[in-house]
């Protein structure tokens, strides 16, 4: 491991952010939780709100160490945990650390030993994410006056309103289920010669190819249909049976915890074959 | 009302002062590691990064902003665009959050509860993911390698959406089946579309198919609007 990416130095940094959105989180609760008082919600339901958002964010922030550590293999632990911690995400830290890397003829299946390198992935990774929150206080305030007065009208307009909040949620959620069916990640990777060596095009630039990194299969479809089945049948409980009610914001998270152990032991107890079906070939390379 | 417009007026203030602070806090952070390392990126190599990412990112960014904004509240978006991982963690997060308190988007009680639950998310994952570094970063490479964990893991966004998308087709069923229909066509065509994209097309045809089936809903509003703009006329 190179010292330089894990500097006591980029340790402070990270701290830094740490600090920061710990200030700004704890800021807006305790704002929130006054107003909340003053709005006369109930104290139990907004104790409630933090218990079951704690229970609902442990797993995909468990999923968002994880590909800190993927990412950790080429850039050291530091800087993956930065930015992961703020607006990042997999995808978009993967892309814009590849493509600086392939600027200057690296790749992120190999570790970083050259500052120079290391430095200007730092800079990719910024500079690509920040852009929404140079002009989101200027917009946000208008796109949701907006909102909040096409749905403040009538009761007919108030339930149009409603449905149609439901109905773009129900298209996000749609997108990762028609995902999880059959979807697949890739990453641009150089074509590589016989010597092993990037190959090139008669301009001079290395020639990409889209490399299969995840694919749906059976396992993320069992995974998918056992969550909702899950769901559905802890839903159900909390309503008919009465002392089970107040237990209903944990059905989510518990019925998402379920699915994945479902996923493990899945893979556990089918053939290995199956338990690994993918549409796409892991590895291969989409045409 | 006025108290309403207060609140929220209140909440643009603040969650502007932390967007621009976050903002600059992490423009600091490259700035910081380059005088820490003592190297700077070459501009040309930066000119060449930026225009291939810009496209993508700045795209995207705008997408988000239009798409999300209008569901996770004043406070959750600023919370959200800072903390990031806003379609697979914060948003579904606040909009349970406000499913299970019985609140709405858009009025000042869920905006609250979208708050609060949208904050101990980011908290949450702030510290799991320290704790887990600093716990970690000894044994990370067996334990990302472990293929028990990999099943689980791997299979987060399905075992999270199959979860969270079955509280909401219980209710609007006969909202849900053209979405996931399009989403599936699209991936038939090009599967390795982004998430980014395939969230634009199936929002795009949930919105129609909304506006298909409750066509009596919009169809009273827009004939009484429109009865009673004649009705002004005539005075």
């Amino acid at each position: 491991m190179t010292d330089f990416k894990e500097s006591l130095g980029m340790y402070l940094i990270a701290f830094g952010v740490i600090a920061f959105i710990f200030a700004q989180s704890l800021f807006f609760i305790v704002k929130s939780w006054k107003h909340g008082k003053e709005l006369g919600i109930k104290k139990e339901t907004m104790i409630n709100t933090i218990t079951s958002s704690i229970l609902f964010s442990i797993a995909p922030a468990i999923s968002i160490l994880v590909t800190v550590f993927v990412l950790a293999k080429a850039l050291g632990v530091i800087l993956p945990w930065i930015r992961l911690t703020v607006i990042g995400n997999l995808a978009y830290e993967t892309v814009a650390a590849e493509t600086a890397l392939n600027n200057l003829g690296g790749s992120l299946s190999m570790e970083i030993d050259d500052m120079k390198q290391f430095s200007t992935v730092i800079w990719a990774m910024t500079i690509g994410s920040v852009f929404p929150l140079t002009f989101l206080p200027i917009v946000c305030k208008k796109l949701q006056n907006k909102i909040g007065g096409a749905v403040s009208k009538n009761e007919k307009t108030k339930k149009l309103g409603d449905i149609l909040a439901a109905a773009a949620f129900i298209g996000i959620i749609s997108a990762f289920i028609a995902r999880a069916i059959n979807g697949c990640t890739v990453v641009k990777e150089p074509v590589l010669d016989a010597a092993g060596n990037p190959a090139l095009n008669e301009a001079g630039e290395k020639i990409m190819q889209s490399v299969i990194k995840e694919s749906a299969g059976l396992l993320s479809i069992l995974t998918l249909v056992f969550a909702i089945v899950i769901m559905l049948i802890l839903m159900l409980l909390c309503k008919k049976i009465k002392a089970l009610e107040k237990f209903e914001s944990f059905a989510m998270p518990l019925a998402m915890f379920a699915a994945m152990g479902c996923a493990v032991l899945f893979s556990k107890i089918l053939p290995q074959d199956l338990a690994g079906f993918t549409w796409y070939e892991i590895g291969g390379v989409l045409k | 009302m006025s108290k309403s417009k207060n609140y929220f007026d209140k909440v643009h203030v603040w969650g502007a002062v932390w967007n621009y602070s976050a903002l600059l806090m992490m423009l600091m952070v490259p700035v910081a590691s380059s005088i820490l390392l003592s190297t700077w990126p070459s501009l040309g190599i930066m000119g060449k990064v930026i225009a291939t990412l810009a496209p993508l990112y700045w795209v995207t960014g705008i997408i988000e902003v239009v798409t999300y904004v209008p569901m996770l509240g004043a406070g959750g978006t600023y919370l959200s665009f800072v903390t990031g991982n806003i379609s697979n963690l914060k948003l579904p997060c606040g909009l349970n959050a406000m499913e299970n308190a019985k609140v709405h988007p858009n009025t000042e009680e869920g905006e609250v509860i979208s708050t609060i639950s949208i904050a101990v998310s980011s908290l949450t994952t702030t510290v799991v993911i320290a704790v887990g570094v600093l716990a970690f970063a000894m044994v990370f490479d067996s334990a990302s390698n472990n293929p028990t964990f990999q099943a689980a893991f791997n299979n987060v966004l399905p075992a999270l959406f199959g979860a969270l998308g079955a509280s909401y087709f219980a209710k609007h069923w006969k909202l849900g089946i053209t979405p996931v229909i399009c989403g599936v066509l699209v991936l038939f065509i090009s599967p390795a579309t982004g998430v980014g994209v395939l969230m634009f097309v199936t929002i795009i045809a949930s919105l129609i198919a909304a506006f298909i089936i409750y066509k009596d809903l919009w169809l009273d509003d827009f004939k009484a609007m429109r009865a009673k703009k004649k009705a002004e006329k005539a005075k």
